[in-house]
């Protein structure tokens, strides 16, 4: 197992690891942002001779915060994110010409190549644009024999069907002919620029994930309407009031016992102009027939397109189901984890304090009974109509697709 | 077509499919493209065009030959065909362009073992201690996958059916019980009254279509459905060299259905008198005729390592009961599962829901159409 040396980065990586461990850091979006900032300190300072060693330093420490805190998912998903996009430009400046390498690429030159990067990852098309400017390139020595396992069918078969994939895999295929004949060393540390500015940009989506997701709040909710949603959600939160700007509806807000978060929320929505009613959990069923529309936010989104959200949403999304009423969750991109629910029992196996159910002043009874205080609901695709995300709408059954385009196979188990 | 004479005709393509299709680790897929990359080891054509006529010439012929059971052989056609393509791209010389294929095929086939301990891996979190596991015929993959999950001290139990015509359920019982775990053979007929006590649901396939659907044996579909009816969830294990450009809507869209299959016998019943007679003006319905007198069940058992199941007193009888040569002639040998009765399907690229393996099938077509 691969360890990080540097003093600097272990003692980042430790105080982060605490932090998630007391949970000190809690919540998808802090956790996720803290990741952030700590990756960006390893690639700013770590040392590494090939890409290799980065990818094999950050995974390690993407390991210890994922193992401190396996239940804050958007963690791992962030590392995942991260180490994709490093092997994103590591493949295109290796496809670039070697003289052209041997300079740090300027902020500017990175910034544009970040921004196509989803796009443009075939090694064809970088090298065709690079080749106008300097036509003796690639042509010029003939490609080596491939003698070398990196392309056999075996890979092929494992990467080669799903289209976007296989332009990624002819890529990386492309840049280890090439890297025979350039010095791998000198662009490993060339590209740190272009990483950096990566990694700002994950930055950047995760500060304004809200604002991102509630963009299109007056699409989905019209004038009249009664939505309900259950406890406290900062992106449903975002959402509603977005929404309100141009429309007026009537938000009924469950209370979520027992943290009782609804309450926080229904007073948030209140106080901004919203028609707001907070209701009882055990009423949901009982509106439902005049609801709308569901609208949830998600703790984490699954391989299947299934969710872990706050516990009662299964009991939300049941009693929608049974209406017809569609169930709608709001969350940003980054709770996209590649994890599937293998047991479906008390959903993410996470449980809050059972002193809200059950206070330590009814000691009699507490001698008699156990308390469980699920957080979660895993709350399976088939009852979700839609995902509303930073990345537009999406059914349940593309979230699959999706967790293929955003992460490597290989980050599953950091 | 001047170059298919002088590459097609000397390379018997059926016969190197013949021989290296009798090899127990192969599966079909497999043994296709050996053989599709035995005709490029030996094929004396000097361009890449008449190399590439050639490959699609072989892969046309040998699925016209097995064109009863070649769904799961086309895959093998596909991806091979699929793989030279995306090389041909990379512009090498001629003669390391073939032997690196020659040297992938190779490795490929010998690592076929490889890749079902990587699907029994994904699949291993999901058999849990105490499961009781249905399954249907008899898939290597979802055999080792049940093997590894046993080995690491899972206590599984496992129903196979017994997976009519072929009695294939048989050799998973033989496996399965010669390894210890705990195993019963039920009948087809017998899946709903089973699957109460049922988990999970883990059958191979032979293809996966586009739809992320399955081509499976037959009897698949209706696990499936019952399964889905019973809330139990259904896996395919299923290695990606399986999945195939193929989207039935039916199952009559298979390429295995014919004519033959579900016809009725043109044996018109003598009218009886009352009420039974057909109305004058309606056309005559002809009932197929069950003839006692053409019973021959050994026949019907074709696969050669199934032992013969020790005849029980109520089943005895009922064995001279299995159907006429005739009747079974018009029964299919695979059904299609569509994709709305499967939950996962666990490959070596990964674990998938259907919904995802038919946006990868479907793109990738879309592409090598343009």
């Amino acid at each position: 197992m691969p360890e990080i040396k540097d003093k600097g980065i272990l003692r980042q990586v430790e105080t982060l690891t605490s932090k998630l461990r007391r949970r000190q850091l809690a919540g998808a979006q802090e956790s996720a942002i803290e990741t952030t900032l700590l990756i960006k300190y390893i690639v700013a300072h770590a040392k590494f001779a090939t890409i290799h060693e980065l990818i094999a330093i950050i995974k390690a420490a993407g390991r210890r915060l994922v193992e401190a805190q396996p239940k804050e998912h958007t963690v791992g998903n962030v590392v995942r994110r991260i180490l994709r996009l490093i092997r994103e430009e590591w493949a295109a400046s290796v496809n670039k010409p070697v003289d052209e390498g041997d300079q740090p690429m300027t902020t500017e030159d990175s910034q544009t190549e970040t921004g196509e990067m989803s796009t443009q990852s075939s090694p064809r098309s970088s090298t065709l644009s690079v080749g106008e400017q300097t036509p003796l390139m690639t042509p010029a020595t003939p490609r080596p024999v491939v003698s070398d396992s990196q392309y056999s069918l075996s890979n092929f078969v494992l990467h080669g069907r799903p289209h976007r994939e296989a332009t990624d895999f002819a890529s990386v295929y492309a840049a280890t002919i090439q890297e025979s004949s350039t010095t791998p060393k000198k662009s490993a540390q060339s590209i740190r620029p272009a990483l950096i500015s990566a990694i700002e940009e994950v930055m950047d989506e995760l500060e304004t994930v809200f604002e991102t997701v509630s963009s299109s709040a007056k699409d989905h909710i019209h004038s009249d309407e009664i939505v309900l949603t259950l406890g406290m959600s900062r992106t449903v939160e975002a959402f509603l009031k977005k929404a309100a700007l141009d429309r007026k509806f009537t938000a009924l807000v469950a209370e979520a016992a027992p943290s009782f978060s609804g309450h926080q929320l229904a007073q948030s929505l209140a106080s901004s102009g919203i028609n707001t009613i907070l209701i009882p959990d055990s009423a949901v069923y009982a509106v439902m027939s005049r609801v709308n529309k569901v609208i949830l936010g998600a703790h984490a989104i699954l391989a299947n397109g299934g969710v872990y959200a706050v516990a009662g949403s299964i009991l939300a999304a049941h009693a929608a189901q049974t209406h017809r009423t569609p169930v709608v969750f709001c969350a940003g991109q980054f709770k996209l984890s590649p994890l599937w629910n293998v047991y479906h029992t008390y959903g993410s196996l996470d449980f809050a304090n059972p002193a809200h159910i059950l206070g330590f002043q009814e000691g009699k009874l507490m001698d008699q009974v156990d308390v469980l205080n699920p957080a979660y609901d895993y709350v399976p695709p088939e009852l979700i109509n839609v995902f509303i995300t930073n990345d537009g709408d999406i059914p349940p059954a593309s979230m699959n697709r999706l967790v293929k385009e955003t992460y490597d196979n290989e980050d599953y188990q950091l | 077509m001047a170059h298919k004479e002088t590459t097609g005709s000397k390379f018997d393509i059926i016969a190197a499919y013949k021989s290296f299709v009798n090899d127990p680790d192969i599966s079909m897929p497999v043994a296709a493209m050996q053989s599709l990359s035995e005709l490029i080891a030996q094929t004396e054509v000097a361009t890449m065009f008449e190399l590439m006529e050639a490959v699609k010439d072989a892969a046309t012929r040998l699925k016209r030959h097995y064109s009863h059971n070649s769904v799961s052989l086309s895959a093998g056609c596909d991806v091979f065909y699929q793989f030279i393509s995306s090389l041909r791209d990379f512009g090498q010389d001629f003669e390391g362009f073939k032997s690196h294929i020659i040297a992938a095929v190779r490795e490929y086939a010998q690592n076929t073992k490889q890749v079902k301990d990587t699907i029994a891996n994904h699949v291993d979190a999901f058999i849990q201690d105490d499961s009781v596991i249905l399954t249907h015929g008899y898939s290597r993959v979802v055999v080792n996958a049940l093997l590894m999950a046993h080995n690491k001290g899972r206590r599984i139990s496992v129903y196979v059916t017994e997976t009519r015509p072929r009695g294939l359920g048989i050799k998973t019982h033989e496996i399965l019980t010669a390894k210890g775990i705990p195993c019963t053979i039920i009948l087809d007929s017998a899946v709903a009254y089973t699957m109460e006590k049922v988990d999970i649901v883990m059958v191979g396939c032979e293809a996966v279509v586009e739809s992320g659907g399955i081509v499976n044996a037959i009897g698949s579909c209706q696990i499936a459905m019952l399964a889905h009816a019973f809330h139990k969830p259904v896996h395919v294990l299923a290695e990606s060299y399986k999945w195939t450009r193929l989207f039935p809507l039916s199952q009559y869209d298979l390429p295995t259905h014919n004519d033959h299959i579900l016809s009725f016998d043109l044996v018109s019943t003598p009218p009886t008198s009352g009420t039974n007679s057909p109305l004058p003006g309606t056309p005559r319905r002809h009932h197929p005729v069950l003839r006692t007198s053409d019973t021959m069940p050994s026949l019907l058992f074709t696969a050669t390592s199934v032992p013969k199941v020790p005849p029980q007193p109520s089943f005895s009888s009922s064995m001279s009961n299995v159907m006429p040569i005739n009747q079974a002639g018009r029964n299919p040998e695979v059904d299609y599962t569509p994709p709305e009765y499967i939950t996962l399907l666990f490959t070596d690229a990964g674990i998938l829901t259907p919904e995802g393996i038919s946006s990868y099938l479907v793109t990738m077509s879309l592409r090598s159409e343009s």
